[in-house]
Protein backbone atom coordinates (compact mmCIF):
# COMPACT_ATOMS: atom_id res chain seq x y z
CA UNK A 1 0.00 0.00 0.00
CA UNK A 2 2.89 2.20 1.06
CA UNK A 3 4.25 1.81 -2.20
CA UNK A 4 0.96 3.19 -4.38
CA UNK A 5 1.38 7.18 -4.24
CA UNK A 6 5.31 6.14 -5.72
CA UNK A 7 3.86 3.81 -8.23
CA UNK A 8 1.44 6.44 -9.52
CA UNK A 9 3.49 9.39 -9.26
CA UNK A 10 6.34 7.06 -11.05
CA UNK A 11 3.68 6.14 -13.88
CA UNK A 12 2.54 10.03 -14.10
CA UNK A 13 6.00 10.53 -14.86
CA UNK A 14 6.36 8.17 -17.74
CA UNK A 15 3.09 9.52 -18.82
CA UNK A 16 4.61 12.81 -19.34
CA UNK A 17 7.68 10.74 -20.92
CA UNK A 18 5.38 9.40 -23.40
CA UNK A 19 3.53 12.31 -24.25
CA UNK A 20 6.81 14.23 -24.88
CA UNK A 21 8.21 11.54 -27.56
CA UNK A 22 5.26 10.94 -29.63
CA UNK A 23 5.15 14.65 -29.94
CA UNK A 24 8.50 14.92 -31.18
CA UNK A 25 8.32 16.23 -35.01
CA UNK A 26 5.58 18.06 -34.06
CA UNK A 27 5.51 21.73 -35.88
CA UNK A 28 4.18 24.57 -34.36
CA UNK A 29 1.32 26.57 -34.34
CA UNK A 30 0.84 30.09 -34.17
CA UNK A 31 -2.36 32.90 -32.92
CA UNK A 32 -1.80 36.84 -33.20
CA UNK A 33 -3.89 39.37 -32.04
CA UNK A 34 -4.50 41.83 -34.92
CA UNK A 35 -6.43 45.36 -35.54
CA UNK A 36 -7.96 43.40 -38.23
CA UNK A 37 -8.73 40.09 -36.40
CA UNK A 38 -6.77 37.23 -34.54
CA UNK A 39 -4.86 35.32 -37.45
CA UNK A 40 -4.06 31.68 -37.12
CA UNK A 41 -1.23 29.88 -38.63
CA UNK A 42 0.05 26.19 -39.11
CA UNK A 43 1.82 24.47 -41.53
CA UNK A 44 0.15 21.10 -42.16
CA UNK A 45 -1.89 18.78 -44.91
CA UNK A 46 -5.17 20.93 -45.05
CA UNK A 47 -7.36 21.01 -42.27
CA UNK A 48 -5.27 19.47 -39.91
CA UNK A 49 -4.03 22.44 -37.65
CA UNK A 50 -6.29 25.51 -37.68
CA UNK A 51 -10.15 24.48 -37.01
CA UNK A 52 -13.36 26.81 -36.53
CA UNK A 53 -14.77 26.14 -33.00
CA UNK A 54 -18.11 28.34 -33.04
CA UNK A 55 -19.12 32.00 -34.27
CA UNK A 56 -15.87 33.95 -32.55
CA UNK A 57 -13.70 31.16 -31.46
CA UNK A 58 -10.86 28.90 -33.40
CA UNK A 59 -8.46 26.64 -32.46
CA UNK A 60 -4.54 25.91 -33.78
CA UNK A 61 -3.34 22.25 -32.09
CA UNK A 62 -0.48 20.06 -33.17
CA UNK A 63 -0.34 16.50 -32.25
CA UNK A 64 -1.56 13.01 -32.66
CA UNK A 65 -4.28 14.10 -35.59
CA UNK A 66 -7.13 11.33 -33.66
CA UNK A 67 -6.65 13.09 -30.45
CA UNK A 68 -7.01 16.54 -32.03
CA UNK A 69 -9.84 15.30 -33.62
CA UNK A 70 -10.99 14.18 -30.29
CA UNK A 71 -10.55 17.73 -28.60
CA UNK A 72 -12.05 19.43 -31.75
CA UNK A 73 -15.38 17.67 -31.31
CA UNK A 74 -15.57 18.47 -27.67
CA UNK A 75 -14.81 21.71 -27.72
CA UNK A 76 -17.73 22.18 -31.10
CA UNK A 77 -20.28 19.89 -28.46
CA UNK A 78 -19.80 21.89 -25.59
CA UNK A 79 -20.17 25.44 -27.43
CA UNK A 80 -22.76 24.72 -30.05
CA UNK A 81 -24.61 23.48 -26.64
CA UNK A 82 -24.13 26.24 -24.61
CA UNK A 83 -24.45 28.95 -27.37
CA UNK A 84 -27.98 27.02 -28.21
CA UNK A 85 -29.01 26.62 -24.45
CA UNK A 86 -28.25 30.12 -23.69
CA UNK A 87 -26.85 32.71 -26.60
CA UNK A 88 -23.72 32.82 -28.87
CA UNK A 89 -22.71 35.55 -27.09
CA UNK A 90 -22.46 33.15 -23.49
CA UNK A 91 -19.76 30.75 -25.17
CA UNK A 92 -16.59 31.86 -23.72
CA UNK A 93 -13.48 30.84 -23.75
CA UNK A 94 -13.33 30.99 -19.72
CA UNK A 95 -16.17 28.63 -19.37
CA UNK A 96 -15.16 26.41 -22.33
CA UNK A 97 -11.83 25.63 -21.24
CA UNK A 98 -12.25 25.87 -17.67
CA UNK A 99 -15.48 23.87 -16.96
CA UNK A 100 -15.41 21.46 -19.95
CA UNK A 101 -12.01 21.14 -21.94
CA UNK A 102 -8.94 21.14 -18.98
CA UNK A 103 -11.49 18.94 -16.57
CA UNK A 104 -11.79 16.64 -19.47
CA UNK A 105 -8.07 16.45 -20.58
CA UNK A 106 -6.85 16.58 -16.67
CA UNK A 107 -9.35 13.30 -16.35
CA UNK A 108 -7.67 11.70 -19.69
CA UNK A 109 -4.23 12.60 -18.21
CA UNK A 110 -4.13 11.11 -15.11
CA UNK A 111 -6.31 8.08 -15.91
CA UNK A 112 -2.92 5.58 -16.15
CA UNK A 113 -4.76 2.93 -17.50
CA UNK A 114 -6.53 5.20 -20.43
CA UNK A 115 -4.68 6.46 -22.99
CA UNK A 116 -3.80 10.29 -22.88
CA UNK A 117 -4.54 13.10 -25.48
CA UNK A 118 -1.31 13.86 -26.89
CA UNK A 119 -2.50 17.12 -28.29
CA UNK A 120 -0.69 20.90 -27.74
CA UNK A 121 -3.14 23.97 -28.16
CA UNK A 122 -3.57 27.35 -28.64
CA UNK A 123 -7.18 28.59 -28.45
CA UNK A 124 -8.85 32.50 -29.83
CA UNK A 125 -11.81 34.50 -29.03
CA UNK A 126 -12.08 37.39 -30.73
CA UNK A 127 -13.44 40.37 -29.27
CA UNK A 128 -15.08 43.36 -30.52
CA UNK A 129 -11.38 45.46 -30.13
CA UNK A 130 -7.65 43.68 -30.44
CA UNK A 131 -7.93 44.48 -26.40
CA UNK A 132 -10.35 42.67 -25.59
CA UNK A 133 -9.10 39.07 -27.78
CA UNK A 134 -8.64 36.27 -25.35
CA UNK A 135 -5.59 33.89 -26.08
CA UNK A 136 -5.18 30.70 -24.56
CA UNK A 137 -2.66 28.42 -24.53
CA UNK A 138 -3.73 25.09 -23.18
CA UNK A 139 -1.71 21.89 -22.67
CA UNK A 140 -2.09 18.66 -23.36
CA UNK A 141 -2.71 17.44 -19.33
CA UNK A 142 -5.59 20.07 -19.18
CA UNK A 143 -3.33 23.07 -17.14
CA UNK A 144 -3.97 26.59 -19.40
CA UNK A 145 -2.64 30.02 -19.25
CA UNK A 146 -4.51 32.81 -20.28
CA UNK A 147 -2.27 35.31 -22.59
CA UNK A 148 -2.42 38.81 -22.44
CA UNK A 149 0.02 40.19 -24.63
CA UNK A 150 -2.03 39.14 -28.10
CA UNK A 151 0.77 36.65 -29.29
CA UNK A 152 0.66 32.83 -28.63
CA UNK A 153 1.88 29.86 -29.79
CA UNK A 154 1.87 25.98 -29.20
CA UNK A 155 5.12 23.71 -29.60
CA UNK A 156 5.96 20.29 -28.62
CA UNK A 157 8.99 21.88 -26.78
CA UNK A 158 8.19 23.93 -23.37
CA UNK A 159 11.64 26.02 -23.34
CA UNK A 160 12.25 26.33 -27.59
CA UNK A 161 8.14 27.79 -27.05
CA UNK A 162 9.45 30.24 -24.29
CA UNK A 163 12.13 31.73 -26.07
CA UNK A 164 10.38 31.96 -29.80
CA UNK A 165 7.50 33.71 -27.85
CA UNK A 166 9.48 36.31 -26.80
CA UNK A 167 10.95 36.68 -30.32
CA UNK A 168 7.68 37.14 -31.99
CA UNK A 169 6.28 39.33 -29.18
CA UNK A 170 9.21 42.14 -30.29
CA UNK A 171 8.47 41.69 -33.72
CA UNK A 172 5.17 43.24 -33.93
CA UNK A 173 4.22 46.31 -35.09
CA UNK A 174 0.57 47.35 -35.40
CA UNK A 175 0.85 48.37 -38.54
CA UNK A 176 2.27 45.37 -40.11
CA UNK A 177 -0.33 43.58 -42.44
CA UNK A 178 -1.10 40.53 -42.41
CA UNK A 179 0.93 39.03 -45.23
CA UNK A 180 3.76 40.45 -43.44
CA UNK A 181 2.52 39.24 -39.83
CA UNK A 182 2.24 35.70 -40.70
CA UNK A 183 5.75 35.75 -42.90
CA UNK A 184 7.21 36.52 -39.50
CA UNK A 185 5.59 33.34 -37.73
CA UNK A 186 6.87 31.12 -40.69
CA UNK A 187 10.33 33.05 -39.77
CA UNK A 188 9.92 31.26 -36.17
CA UNK A 189 8.35 27.86 -37.53
CA UNK A 190 11.19 27.47 -39.86
CA UNK A 191 13.72 28.26 -36.43
CA UNK A 192 11.92 25.81 -34.29
CA UNK A 193 11.57 23.16 -36.94
CA UNK A 194 15.77 23.45 -37.88
CA UNK A 195 15.97 23.92 -34.10
CA UNK A 196 17.82 27.56 -34.07
CA UNK A 197 18.39 29.81 -31.33
CA UNK A 198 16.62 32.69 -31.26
CA UNK A 199 18.89 35.07 -29.59
CA UNK A 200 20.26 36.53 -32.57
CA UNK A 201 17.57 35.95 -35.30
CA UNK A 202 16.31 38.35 -37.52
CA UNK A 203 13.34 39.01 -39.81
CA UNK A 204 14.36 39.02 -43.30
CA UNK A 205 14.35 42.20 -45.40
CA UNK A 206 11.50 39.86 -48.11
CA UNK A 207 10.81 37.03 -45.48
CA UNK A 208 9.27 33.86 -46.91
CA UNK A 209 5.33 33.58 -47.07
CA UNK A 210 5.15 30.01 -47.84
CA UNK A 211 7.24 26.90 -46.96
CA UNK A 212 8.87 24.99 -50.08
CA UNK A 213 6.86 21.43 -50.02
CA UNK A 214 4.73 22.39 -47.27
CA UNK A 215 1.23 23.43 -47.25
CA UNK A 216 0.16 26.36 -44.91
CA UNK A 217 -2.57 26.74 -43.04
CA UNK A 218 -4.58 30.14 -41.91
CA UNK A 219 -7.46 31.75 -40.88
CA UNK A 220 -9.21 34.63 -39.66
CA UNK A 221 -11.01 35.60 -36.90
CA UNK A 222 -12.81 38.62 -38.62
CA UNK A 223 -13.26 41.56 -36.55
CA UNK A 224 -15.22 43.12 -39.78
CA UNK A 225 -17.29 40.13 -41.07
CA UNK A 226 -20.92 40.65 -40.93
CA UNK A 227 -23.08 38.10 -39.51
CA UNK A 228 -22.57 35.93 -36.96
CA UNK A 229 -19.65 33.75 -38.26
CA UNK A 230 -16.36 35.65 -37.83
CA UNK A 231 -13.84 32.54 -39.10
CA UNK A 232 -12.61 32.28 -42.66
CA UNK A 233 -9.64 30.67 -44.37
CA UNK A 234 -7.27 32.99 -45.14
CA UNK A 235 -4.78 32.52 -48.46
CA UNK A 236 -1.48 34.26 -47.91
CA UNK A 237 0.03 35.34 -50.60
CA UNK B 1 -19.57 11.50 -34.56
CA UNK B 2 -22.12 12.09 -37.18
CA UNK B 3 -23.04 15.85 -37.25
CA UNK B 4 -26.09 15.65 -35.97
CA UNK B 5 -26.55 18.22 -33.41
CA UNK B 6 -30.37 17.22 -32.54
CA UNK B 7 -28.61 13.63 -31.27
CA UNK B 8 -27.18 16.35 -28.73
CA UNK B 9 -30.15 17.63 -27.50
CA UNK B 10 -32.06 15.83 -24.52
CA UNK B 11 -34.78 13.33 -25.67
CA UNK B 12 -37.91 15.26 -25.40
CA UNK B 13 -36.55 17.58 -28.17
CA UNK B 14 -36.24 21.52 -28.17
CA UNK B 15 -39.40 21.88 -29.20
CA UNK B 16 -42.31 22.98 -26.92
CA UNK B 17 -44.22 19.77 -25.59
CA UNK B 18 -47.98 21.60 -24.25
CA UNK B 19 -50.41 19.53 -22.48
CA UNK B 20 -53.81 18.40 -22.88
CA UNK B 21 -54.70 21.97 -22.07
CA UNK B 22 -53.04 23.31 -25.60
CA UNK B 23 -56.18 24.11 -26.93
CA UNK B 24 -56.46 27.41 -25.20
CA UNK B 25 -53.34 28.66 -26.37
CA UNK B 26 -54.03 31.87 -28.14
CA UNK B 27 -52.94 31.47 -31.97
CA UNK B 28 -50.55 33.72 -33.44
CA UNK B 29 -50.31 32.34 -36.72
CA UNK B 30 -51.66 34.98 -39.55
CA UNK B 31 -48.83 36.28 -41.87
CA UNK B 32 -47.66 36.53 -45.56
CA UNK B 33 -44.53 35.24 -46.78
CA UNK B 34 -43.47 34.45 -50.49
CA UNK B 35 -40.58 33.76 -52.44
CA UNK B 36 -40.27 33.87 -56.15
CA UNK B 37 -37.08 33.17 -58.80
CA UNK B 38 -35.80 36.65 -60.33
CA UNK B 39 -32.70 37.13 -62.51
CA UNK B 40 -30.62 37.42 -59.34
CA UNK B 41 -31.97 34.86 -57.82
CA UNK B 42 -34.68 34.22 -55.23
CA UNK B 43 -36.71 36.91 -53.65
CA UNK B 44 -37.90 35.99 -50.26
CA UNK B 45 -40.09 38.42 -48.41
CA UNK B 46 -42.53 39.17 -45.72
CA UNK B 47 -44.73 41.79 -43.72
CA UNK B 48 -44.34 42.40 -40.42
CA UNK B 49 -47.49 42.28 -38.67
CA UNK B 50 -48.03 39.44 -35.85
CA UNK B 51 -52.01 38.68 -35.10
CA UNK B 52 -53.31 37.59 -31.83
CA UNK B 53 -56.84 36.42 -33.15
CA UNK B 54 -58.17 39.94 -34.19
CA UNK B 55 -55.38 41.84 -32.51
CA UNK B 56 -52.37 43.15 -34.12
CA UNK B 57 -49.46 41.55 -31.69
CA UNK B 58 -46.77 43.31 -33.82
CA UNK B 59 -45.97 45.32 -36.89
CA UNK B 60 -42.16 44.78 -36.52
CA UNK B 61 -41.63 40.88 -36.38
CA UNK B 62 -38.80 39.23 -38.78
CA UNK B 63 -40.40 36.32 -40.46
CA UNK B 64 -37.82 36.22 -42.98
CA UNK B 65 -34.57 34.36 -41.38
CA UNK B 66 -31.46 33.30 -42.29
CA UNK B 67 -30.97 29.76 -41.04
CA UNK B 68 -26.50 29.86 -43.04
CA UNK B 69 -25.17 31.62 -45.47
CA UNK B 70 -26.57 30.46 -48.40
CA UNK B 71 -30.38 29.34 -46.62
CA UNK B 72 -33.32 31.13 -45.75
CA UNK B 73 -36.32 30.08 -43.55
CA UNK B 74 -40.16 32.44 -44.10
CA UNK B 75 -42.20 31.63 -40.80
CA UNK B 76 -46.05 31.18 -41.29
CA UNK B 77 -47.54 29.50 -38.21
CA UNK B 78 -47.45 29.67 -34.64
CA UNK B 79 -44.50 31.71 -34.13
CA UNK B 80 -43.36 30.55 -30.71
CA UNK B 81 -42.71 26.73 -32.96
CA UNK B 82 -41.73 28.79 -35.74
CA UNK B 83 -38.37 30.81 -34.01
CA UNK B 84 -37.50 27.43 -32.37
CA UNK B 85 -37.32 25.29 -35.49
CA UNK B 86 -35.47 28.32 -37.16
CA UNK B 87 -33.01 28.11 -34.00
CA UNK B 88 -32.86 24.27 -34.09
CA UNK B 89 -31.76 24.55 -38.11
CA UNK B 90 -29.12 27.50 -37.20
CA UNK B 91 -27.43 25.79 -34.73
CA UNK B 92 -27.61 22.31 -36.95
CA UNK B 93 -26.25 23.83 -40.11
CA UNK B 94 -23.25 25.57 -38.37
CA UNK B 95 -22.66 22.48 -36.22
CA UNK B 96 -22.72 20.15 -39.05
CA UNK B 97 -20.18 22.35 -41.05
CA UNK B 98 -17.76 22.93 -38.42
CA UNK B 99 -17.96 19.69 -37.07
CA UNK B 100 -17.57 17.61 -40.61
CA UNK B 101 -15.59 20.51 -42.00
CA UNK B 102 -17.62 20.49 -45.17
CA UNK B 103 -21.12 22.24 -45.42
CA UNK B 104 -24.43 20.22 -45.61
CA UNK B 105 -25.88 19.85 -48.67
CA UNK B 106 -28.63 21.79 -49.72
CA UNK B 107 -30.96 18.31 -50.22
CA UNK B 108 -29.94 17.60 -46.37
CA UNK B 109 -31.04 21.00 -45.13
CA UNK B 110 -34.04 20.88 -46.54
CA UNK B 111 -35.29 17.20 -45.27
CA UNK B 112 -34.18 18.84 -41.66
CA UNK B 113 -36.79 21.23 -41.82
CA UNK B 114 -39.10 18.44 -43.01
CA UNK B 115 -37.89 16.60 -39.76
CA UNK B 116 -38.60 19.28 -37.20
CA UNK B 117 -41.81 19.86 -38.39
CA UNK B 118 -43.19 15.81 -38.25
CA UNK B 119 -41.85 16.03 -34.95
CA UNK B 120 -43.90 18.38 -34.00
CA UNK B 121 -47.02 16.15 -35.54
CA UNK B 122 -48.56 16.51 -32.05
CA UNK B 123 -48.84 20.36 -32.12
CA UNK B 124 -49.78 20.53 -35.30
CA UNK B 125 -52.80 17.93 -35.09
CA UNK B 126 -53.93 19.95 -31.95
CA UNK B 127 -53.80 22.99 -33.81
CA UNK B 128 -51.52 25.02 -31.30
CA UNK B 129 -48.43 24.59 -33.19
CA UNK B 130 -49.06 24.68 -36.62
CA UNK B 131 -46.34 26.01 -38.81
CA UNK B 132 -46.09 25.79 -42.69
CA UNK B 133 -42.47 27.73 -44.21
CA UNK B 134 -40.91 28.37 -47.01
CA UNK B 135 -37.56 27.52 -47.69
CA UNK B 136 -35.18 28.68 -49.88
CA UNK B 137 -31.74 27.84 -50.21
CA UNK B 138 -28.32 27.60 -52.66
CA UNK B 139 -25.92 24.49 -53.09
CA UNK B 140 -22.95 25.65 -51.14
CA UNK B 141 -21.08 22.57 -52.94
CA UNK B 142 -22.31 22.82 -56.25
CA UNK B 143 -21.62 26.43 -57.18
CA UNK B 144 -23.31 26.46 -60.51
CA UNK B 145 -26.89 25.06 -59.19
CA UNK B 146 -29.62 26.93 -59.57
CA UNK B 147 -31.22 27.96 -56.07
CA UNK B 148 -34.42 26.24 -54.89
CA UNK B 149 -37.78 27.07 -53.44
CA UNK B 150 -39.32 24.71 -51.52
CA UNK B 151 -42.64 24.73 -49.39
CA UNK B 152 -44.12 22.26 -46.82
CA UNK B 153 -47.54 21.73 -45.51
CA UNK B 154 -47.77 21.73 -41.79
CA UNK B 155 -47.07 17.50 -41.33
CA UNK B 156 -43.57 18.25 -43.13
CA UNK B 157 -43.90 17.15 -46.73
CA UNK B 158 -41.85 19.04 -48.82
CA UNK B 159 -42.84 20.19 -52.43
CA UNK B 160 -39.98 22.34 -55.43
CA UNK B 161 -41.64 25.18 -56.26
CA UNK B 162 -41.03 25.87 -59.53
CA UNK B 163 -41.48 29.81 -60.06
CA UNK B 164 -42.79 30.67 -56.80
CA UNK B 165 -44.39 29.67 -53.12
CA UNK B 166 -46.47 31.55 -50.61
CA UNK B 167 -47.95 30.45 -47.11
CA UNK B 168 -49.95 32.32 -44.56
CA UNK B 169 -52.99 33.71 -44.32
CA UNK B 170 -52.45 36.63 -46.86
CA UNK B 171 -50.63 34.30 -49.34
CA UNK B 172 -53.70 33.22 -51.12
CA UNK B 173 -53.70 36.62 -53.51
CA UNK B 174 -50.01 36.86 -54.06
CA UNK B 175 -50.06 33.52 -55.78
CA UNK B 176 -52.60 34.66 -58.08
CA UNK B 177 -50.82 37.55 -59.19
CA UNK B 178 -47.72 35.50 -59.38
CA UNK B 179 -49.18 32.82 -61.07
CA UNK B 180 -50.85 35.61 -63.60
CA UNK B 181 -47.41 37.68 -64.21
CA UNK B 182 -45.81 33.89 -65.12
CA UNK B 183 -48.06 33.54 -67.72
CA UNK B 184 -48.67 37.16 -69.12
CA UNK B 185 -46.53 39.24 -67.15
CA UNK B 186 -43.50 41.64 -69.38
CA UNK B 187 -41.00 40.72 -67.77
CA UNK B 188 -42.01 37.25 -65.89
CA UNK B 189 -41.03 37.83 -62.30
CA UNK B 190 -38.21 34.90 -62.90
CA UNK B 191 -36.95 37.68 -65.39
CA UNK B 192 -37.30 40.61 -63.15
CA UNK B 193 -33.84 42.78 -62.49
CA UNK B 194 -33.66 43.25 -58.34
CA UNK B 195 -34.92 46.31 -58.80
CA UNK B 196 -38.28 45.43 -60.20
CA UNK B 197 -38.22 42.30 -58.03
CA UNK B 198 -38.29 44.51 -55.10
CA UNK B 199 -40.80 46.50 -56.10
CA UNK B 200 -42.73 43.71 -57.03
CA UNK B 201 -42.87 42.14 -53.76
CA UNK B 202 -43.55 45.33 -51.99
CA UNK B 203 -46.82 45.84 -54.04
CA UNK B 204 -47.77 42.21 -53.82
CA UNK B 205 -47.78 42.74 -49.70
CA UNK B 206 -49.93 45.48 -50.36
CA UNK B 207 -52.49 44.19 -52.50
CA UNK B 208 -52.59 41.24 -49.84
CA UNK B 209 -53.31 43.82 -46.82
CA UNK B 210 -56.26 44.92 -49.01
CA UNK B 211 -57.69 41.32 -48.21
CA UNK B 212 -56.18 39.98 -44.85
CA UNK B 213 -56.37 42.10 -41.78
CA UNK B 214 -53.43 39.62 -40.67
CA UNK B 215 -50.90 41.00 -43.49
CA UNK B 216 -49.89 44.74 -42.58
CA UNK B 217 -46.88 46.63 -42.26
CA UNK B 218 -46.01 47.44 -45.17
CA UNK B 219 -46.14 51.68 -46.09
CA UNK B 220 -43.80 52.69 -48.32
CA UNK B 221 -44.73 56.62 -48.32
CA UNK B 222 -43.39 56.03 -44.68
CA UNK B 223 -40.32 54.50 -45.85
CA UNK B 224 -41.86 51.31 -44.11
CA UNK B 225 -41.05 48.18 -46.50
CA UNK B 226 -41.48 44.68 -46.35
CA UNK B 227 -38.46 42.21 -45.31
CA UNK B 228 -36.91 41.58 -48.33
CA UNK B 229 -33.39 38.69 -48.58
CA UNK B 230 -31.73 37.68 -51.83
CA UNK B 231 -30.46 34.18 -51.93
CA UNK B 232 -28.33 33.07 -54.48
CA UNK B 233 -24.82 31.16 -55.34
CA UNK B 234 -23.30 33.86 -53.83
CA UNK B 235 -24.79 34.15 -50.41
CA UNK B 236 -27.88 36.25 -49.04
CA UNK B 237 -28.23 39.46 -49.50
CA UNK B 238 -30.26 41.71 -47.24
CA UNK B 239 -32.03 44.60 -49.16
CA UNK B 240 -32.35 47.63 -46.92
CA UNK B 241 -35.23 49.94 -46.03
CA UNK B 242 -32.45 52.28 -48.35
CA UNK B 243 -32.45 49.99 -51.41
CA UNK B 244 -36.31 49.73 -51.48
CA UNK B 245 -36.70 53.28 -51.55
CA UNK B 246 -34.62 53.94 -54.22
CA UNK B 247 -36.10 51.13 -56.39
CA UNK B 248 -39.77 51.99 -55.04
CA UNK B 249 -38.93 55.47 -55.92
CA UNK B 250 -36.76 54.75 -59.41
CA UNK B 251 -39.47 52.47 -60.81
CA UNK B 252 -41.97 55.07 -60.42
CA UNK B 253 -43.85 53.94 -58.04
CA UNK B 254 -43.60 56.17 -55.96
CA UNK B 255 -47.98 57.93 -55.17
Amino acid sequence: MTEEPYRWLEAIGNRREYIREQMKGGTPVFAVSRPEGILLLGVGIGHSKIFEIYDRHGLAALGHPVDIEKLRQAAIEAAHMEGFSRNPKDVTLRRLISFALSTMLKHSFEQIFAPPFIVESVWAELGDAPGHDVLVRVHHDGNHTWDTTGVLLAHCDDAKEKDALEWLRKQFQPDHPLEHVAAICLVAWQTLVDDKPFADLKVPDNPPRSIPGKKLEAALLDRKMNGPVHYRELEIK
Amino acid sequence: MNGDFLALLPKQGPLPQLGPQAAAVVQLQATTVFAFHCAEGIIIAGDHRATAGNLVFSDKTEKILELDSHSLMAIAGVPATAFEMARTLQTSFEFYRRSQLQAMSLPAKIRALSQLLRNNLAGTIQGFGLVAPIFAGAEVNEPEARPQIHFYDPLGAQFEAVNYAGSGSGSGSIKAVLSFLEKWGNPRPADMSLPQACSLANRLLITAAEFDTATGGVQPDKRNFATIKVVSRSGIRNISTDEQDQFWKNNGEHR
